[in-house]
């Protein structure tokens, strides 16, 4: 019986041994395995979009921009609400994955988020002004997302600004310390990389898939059927106001009081010397009326465009989120503005 | 979850290689110490509520007054806690001092001091030491949701803790085990589960009230093969708590198998000495009528053990109420039918096995529902 049990606890340590070594083995290769991955998921892509419109795929994203600030093709990122991610539409006809289409040569990267606000998008934007050319941002709300700290570098200043809940320090020393295994690490990387969101969240997004595939051997699986969308005559308003002469200095201490974080945005995109086209979709609430829109145009231009988006219901499907028509007419008016813009640069 | 939080892996991983470096004798206070340093990290100022309480079991060894004083106190703790954090009769956020002090696996907790409380007054318990009744109360592995574990086994188990290769390989694989049900299924399905914001056809409602019933399933053996997992590490073998309960082909093997150490605490501390005092009355001529108030009275403190809500006592109602029809079906069963061939074959336990199955699948409506969702929820699923 002692026999017995010495030899499986010697059995069992032997493979935890062999565990082990395979561990250290497979951290080797984490971190070029990780390159290729996402080299494959954010640069060799022609629709990104997040597999799933929540924050999961966020942070790898920015990491990945702040540690290759510079790609072969020039970046356009837009961040928004479940509007810009193309809520109800498949990847290929939401708006930026429209605008990749009538621009080729740049390399578009959508990364809305549902309930998104402006003060996501700053801090967002902050995390990775570096590594984008450009950012099409949909002005909606003032918040933060109190996940953000955890994902993204944050600023304390910035933490206190959004009041958003500070990271613990003894966990982030851990974590630190514990970063000596890559793939731990790694992990959310490699998630993200992989799937586009969690193992978790891709598993039940694409059970269905997986089933089908599974038990495809047996069963011959029909076409799906494309989705119908109607068709419509209807279109999209687009309206960018400037001021001929930029705003004296009470008005614009005046508009900076009424719009904070909106002015701190373009300067901080004026600070980098990379543009910024803010989009007014429908009136949001809080929405800048044309004469301020005006005034904020003719102070940071060229680097940070208001523009003012106006889009027939027709081209929206609930009420609120546009038909792949929809986001085909939004993103044909801003890639005809931006070409504009770039000739007249 | 706190078991995938890195602080709880470096404090375990602190425990774990103190209990195995000091000497021995000092295992229960190694265990106590960093157990407390856990419930201080994760439960804050709620560590003075569970010293206090351990102080007051300490001394409940004692005298008449002091053990009833002791599990009154346990028992009206517990009480207001499940009201306060179910019912949010207090309001929340951070300028609130009871909502701060979060009661981080209460419920556990005051079933296991009730049982130490009662056991020694019963003189099953003898001499308590301090460090390992603190040890018991903060081990931290069982602390977060179970198992609810019994004083004299667990200090036992300490005692005889041995560091050995094939106890930390078990230990690990289950650890890993459970995070795979957790993630991989239990999350999944609860994605499925959220998707029932509204309810509309009797095929969408059985959808996802099945897919409850296996995620509340797949979620709490995770938690618990964790908690097993992380002590069998430290050579501490903590008891089962589910053992494949939905294979059950009848009702009282399902509390059998399903939370095996809340179903044998009820069992020892409320069923039996329920029903041996109605013996002791007039009932004792009806034995039926003496189960079937038993198996209400220890269903309903089950119910109101998970939360006190009309929802939770009315699932409490419906397990005592179905078990007690179990228990006159089985009485009332002929002796010709007990004994036909086909009563005993396969496909009738299959069918045993679905019934309970559905039995419990429906109880689970009050459970995951508010009472009005709930009583839609039903009428969809029976096409009413």
């Amino acid at each position: 019986m002692t026999g017995d049990s010495s030899r499986r606890g010697v059995r069992s340590v032997r493979r935890l041994i062999f565990a082990l070594l395979w561990l250290i083995l497979i951290d080797q290769f984490a971190p070029s395995l990780l390159r290729r991955f996402e080299k494959g998921r954010y640069e060799a892509t022609t629709q990104f979009r997040f597999e799933n419109a929540d924050l999961f795929g966020l942070g790898p994203l920015v990491s990945y921009l702040r540690e290759n600030p510079h790609g072969r093709r020039r970046r356009i990122a837009f961040l928004g609400n479940s509007v810009l991610f193309g809520y109800g539409l498949d990847a290929p006809d939401a708006l930026p994955a429209q605008f990749q289409k009538l621009q080729p040569g740049n390399l578009v990267l959508n990364m809305a988020v549902n309930g998104s606000q402006l003060g996501s998008s700053y801090l967002i934007a902050k995390a990775m002004v570096d590594s984008v050319d450009t950012l099409f941002v949909q002005v909606v709300g003032e918040g933060a997302d109190p996940m953000l700290p955890a994902l993204i570098p944050v600023a304390d200043a910035e933490v206190r600004m959004f009041r958003l809940p500070e990271p613990d320090p003894l966990e982030s020393r851990l974590r630190s310390v514990a970063g000596i295994w890559r793939m731990y690490a790694l992990n959310y990387r490699f998630q993200a990389a992989l799937f586009g969101t969690s193992t978790r969240q891709y598993l039940y997004l694409h059970r269905k898939d997986i089933g089908l595939r599974l038990v495809a051997p047996f069963y011959a699986q029909p076409a799906p059927a494309p989705p119908s969308w109607p068709m419509t005559n209807a279109t999209a308003m687009f309206r960018s106001p400037r001021s001929a002469t930029p705003p004296t200095g009470t008005r614009r201490m005046q508009l900076r009081r009424e719009h904070q974080l909106l002015w701190e945005f373009a300067d901080l995109m004026r600070s980098r010397r990379k543009r910024a086209v803010f989009m007014q979709i429908d009136q949001p609430v809080n929405a800048l009326i044309e004469g301020e829109v005006a005034d904020f145009n003719a102070t940071y231009a060229p680097f940070a465009e208001l523009i003012i988006v106006s889009i027939d219901p027709g081209l929206k499907f609930d009420g609120r989120h546009v038909t792949p028509q929809g986001a085909s007419v939004v993103a044909d008016v801003l890639a005809r503005h931006e070409m504009q813009q770039r000739s007249g640069r | 979850m706190i078991f995938g939080d890195i602080r709880f892996f470096a404090l375990f991983l602190g425990c774990w290689i103190s209990f195995f470096a000091l000497p021995r004798r000092w295992r229960p206070a190694v265990l106590a110490v960093w157990g407390g340093a856990f419930y201080v990290l994760y439960a804050g100022r709620f560590v003075f509520v569970v010293v206090a309480l351990a102080v007051l079991v300490f001394f409940s060894g004692s005298g008449a007054v002091i053990p009833w004083l002791t599990g009154i106190v346990i028992v009206a703790l517990l009480a207001f806690f499940k009201l306060t954090s179910v019912t949010g009769a207090l309001p929340e956020g951070p300028a609130n001092p009871i909502a701060i002090l979060v009661p981080l696996g209460f419920s556990y907790l005051a079933f296991e001091l009730l049982h130490v409380v009662i056991d020694r007054r019963r003189g099953r318990i003898g001499t308590v030491a301090w460090a390992e009744l603190l040890a018991f109360v903060f081990f931290a592995p069982a602390r977060v949701a179970g198992p609810i574990k019994r004083f004299p086994d667990f200090t036992a188990a300490v005692r005889d803790a041995e560091l050995s290769g094939e106890d930390v390989y078990a230990g690990i694989l289950r650890v890993l085990m459970g995070f795979a049900k957790k993630f991989f299924i239990a999350d999944m399905l609860a994605f499925t589960v959220s998707e029932g914001s509204y309810f509309y056809s009797m095929g969408q409602v059985w959808t996802i009230v099945l897919a409850y019933s296996f995620q509340i399933y797949f979620d709490f053996s995770a938690y618990s093969d964790i908690a097993i997992g992380f002590a069998r590490t430290l050579g501490i073998r903590l008891p089962e708590n589910f053992d494949r309960p939905y294979a059950a082909k009848n009702i009282r093997e399902f509390w059998d198998r399903w939370h095996m150490t809340l179903s044998r605490w009820v069992r020892d501390y409320i069923f039996m000495p329920a029903g041996q005092r109605l013996f002791q009355t007039r009932m004792r001529r009806w034995p039926i009528a003496i189960a079937v108030v038993s198996y209400l009275t220890a269903f309903t403190i089950v119910g109101a053990w998970h939360g006190l809500t009309v929802p939770f006592l009315l699932w409490g109602l419906y397990h005592g109420a179905i078990l007690s029809l179990y228990h006159v079906i089985r009485l009332k069963t002929p002796l010709w039918l007990a004994g036909h061939l086909w009563y005993r074959s396969g496909a009738a336990d299959a069918m045993r096995v679905a019934v309970t199955f559905l039995c419990v699948t429906v109880g689970w409506v009050p459970f995951m529902l508010p009472l009005k969702d709930a009583e839609r929820v039903l009428a969809l699923m029976f096409g009413f």
